[in-house]
């Protein structure tokens, strides 16, 4: 790993020279009062502030609607046409370390078995330029879940505000090097530097390990039921989600043809798992609400050996009903 | 004040399940929900209750429980009102607790919330109002940039479906496919569709709470549109949601007298 260090007031010419080179940037900009992942321009478009956004980054290689592929109809034959829209290369700055370490998630399970096409064309095409948190907020627990933030995870560069107006800059893969290398001018060489009294103290809100054990036996625990009575059924938890995955395909028809779509699903929702029958297995909000979370904490880890939570509390954050994942992995492990 | 009515009502098994507010982290109260007496002292009630709990009332797992007693804020009893107008709940099966000046009062009857919504209340709408006139002052074009734009950050979550006291559709057209009505898709048509779906099937059934917009992980003020045509409801027909337990819904009732004659 090389270890550099970049000026804050050489970033709007790092940004200018990402974007001479034909590269999209996604950064977190203020929209109103929150903060979101959206196409910048220039470097003093980034949000100067912001704990988490209010979605994840996601979208940029698993899109809220993504279009698989195009079909015509002609007489009795469909011919399917992959007309796949150009992927353009990406740069996410700004992503915090939870987020970087979702994308090592994302890739386990789109890649791992039947490699999806799209996720991958979007992710080869993406570079991840993640930002230590300096502060963080009570619905953030990614020191609870084996993060930090300052995590490398997932990340291409990471950088760290170390004060007098200097980034430290660890680069991590080939993806990273090829940026740095494309603008040599702009970094200066850096001897590894201990990141910790420069980012934000985070106590650890449950143990894992006890976690991962506890809830094996967990699947008829009361609590479910009575913890969920608050959950109103929404998918808000599992949009903005780094790593909810599950996904629905739908075909938008005309007369001579179509599309179809790949689109954001989520289990908390009733439909989810509605049968053609009309026979519901998670009837009711307990048994959805149950599984989201025996998901990232029991059924990633047995399929992919991975918890699929990093922390980040946007669905703490984002709840109506103020439902709160730490709050009740915590109550789970106490009963 | 709360406690000792509560601790009252399921003592003498009068609801089996009380639905309230209760503090959260960071200064927030979130909802919470007691069968057993000796909870009841984390109960709160003050300006920061503002979720419509009435979303609960025929939620499959609470109304499993029993009887239902709710604390009530002013929008809470006007959707109670709505629903029973809808016939989704019958007299006495809902006891609301709601605050009369400095007194805890108990709406065991649609007679009682009737008369409490009656009473003259502060508006807690000023800045929708504000919002609307604004909006309405637009021109034509100017008002479909606007919400395109607003409904554009729309991920199709739900949240404000789910958050809403009237839509309790066990079946929402959104998730009928055969045939699909509304794209699934959080593209711009299907996001135009939902919307405007959504709020005509809302015109003259809201309650004003704007539990809609509250809930929206992304700020859309959903709760406009609806708001917007309350409006319309009540200036066209003189109907107010949320107002009485009994209702001829004007957009789903026919009278002779109709002025326009489409129907005959």
């Amino acid at each position: 790993m090389a270890t550099k260090k970049i000026k804050i007031t050489n970033l709007p010419k790092l940004f200018e020279d990402l974007k001479k080179s034909g590269k999209t940037i996604i950064a977190p900009k203020q929209k109103g009062a929150k903060v979101y992942f959206a196409p910048v321009e220039h470097f003093d478009q980034v949000a100067p502030s912001y704990i988490q956004t209010v979605l994840s980054a996601k979208s940029v290689a698993f899109p809220r609607v993504e279009e698989l592929f195009r079909y015509e109809i002609k007489e009795k034959e469909i011919i399917q046409k992959d007309n796949y829209t150009k992927i353009p290369e990406i740069v996410i700055f700004g992503l915090r370390p939870c987020d970087a370490a979702s994308f090592e998630y994302m890739k386990e399970f789109f890649l791992k078995e039947n490699p999806d096409v799209h996720f991958k064309k979007r992710m080869d095409n993406a570079t991840l330029i993640t930002v230590s948190c300096s502060e963080s907020d009570e619905s953030c627990f990614c020191t609870s879940v084996g993060l930090s933030p300052s995590s490398t995870k997932g990340s291409d560069i990471v950088l760290t505000n170390i004060g007098n107006g200097n980034m430290y800059v660890e680069v991590l893969t080939e993806k990273g090097d090829n940026i740095i290398n494309a603008n040599t001018s702009l970094f200066e060489e850096s001897e590894t530097i201990d990141k910790e009294p420069f980012v934000a103290k985070l106590t650890s809100r449950f143990d894992l390990n006890t976690v991962l054990e506890k809830i094996q036996t967990s699947y008829d625990n009361p609590e479910w039921q009575k913890n969920s009575y608050a959950c109103i059924g929404c998918g808000a938890c599992a949009f903005s989600c780094p790593t909810c995955s599950c996904f629905d395909i739908q075909d938008e028809q005309r007369e001579n043809g179509g599309v179809r779509l790949r689109l954001w699903d989520t289990c908390g929702q009733q439909l989810f798992t509605v049968h053609a029958s009309g026979h519901n297995p998670r009837h009711v909000q307990s048994q959805r609400w149950k599984h989201r979370i025996l998901h990232k904490f029991k059924y990633s880890v047995d399929n992919l050996d991975m918890v699929s939570c990093v922390g980040c509390g946007r669905c703490i954050r984002v709840c109506p009903a103020d439902m709160n994942i730490i709050e009740q992995i915590v109550n789970l492990v106490e009963v | 004040m709360f406690k000792e009515k509560i601790e009252k009502l399921l003592g003498e098994g009068k609801v089996n399940i009380m639905i309230g507010y209760t503090e959260s982290t960071g200064g927030q109260v979130r909802v919470f929900f007691t069968g057993l007496s000796q909870e009841s002292n984390e109960f709160v009630f003050d300006d920061r209750c503002v979720q419509n709990l009435a979303v609960y009332v025929n939620k499959p797992e609470i109304k499993a429980i029993g009887k239902i007693g709710i604390v009530a804020n002013l929008s809470t009893v006007k959707a109670l009102l709505q629903l029973a107008s809808e016939s989704q709940i019958k007299d006495g099966q809902v006891i609301a607790l709601a605050m009369n000046e400095n007194n805890v009062i108990e709406l065991d009857t649609f007679a009682k919330m009737e008369e409490f919504v009656a009473n003259p209340h502060k508006s807690a709408n000023d800045e929708a109002t504000k919002k609307i006139q604004e909006i309405l002052n637009m021109s034509r074009e100017k008002r479909w940039e606007y919400w395109t734009n607003e409904l554009s950050s729309c991920i199709k979550c739900y949240a404000c479906r789910s958050a809403c006291p009237m839509c309790y559709c066990t079946q929402c057209t959104v998730d009928c496919n055969q045939p699909q009505w509304i794209p699934v898709a959080s593209h711009h048509q299907g996001n135009m569709e939902w919307h405007i779906l959504r709020a005509m099937h809302l015109a003259g059934r809201c309650v004003g709470c704007g539990e809609c917009s509250r809930a929206c992980p992304v700020d859309i003020p959903i709760s406009l549109l609806s708001f917007m045509l309350n409006d319309h409801i009540k200036d066209e027909f003189g109907q107010v949601a949320g107002t009485k337990a009994t209702l001829d819904y004007a957009l789903s009732s026919f009278k002779v007298e109709d002025k326009e004659n489409f129907m005959r």
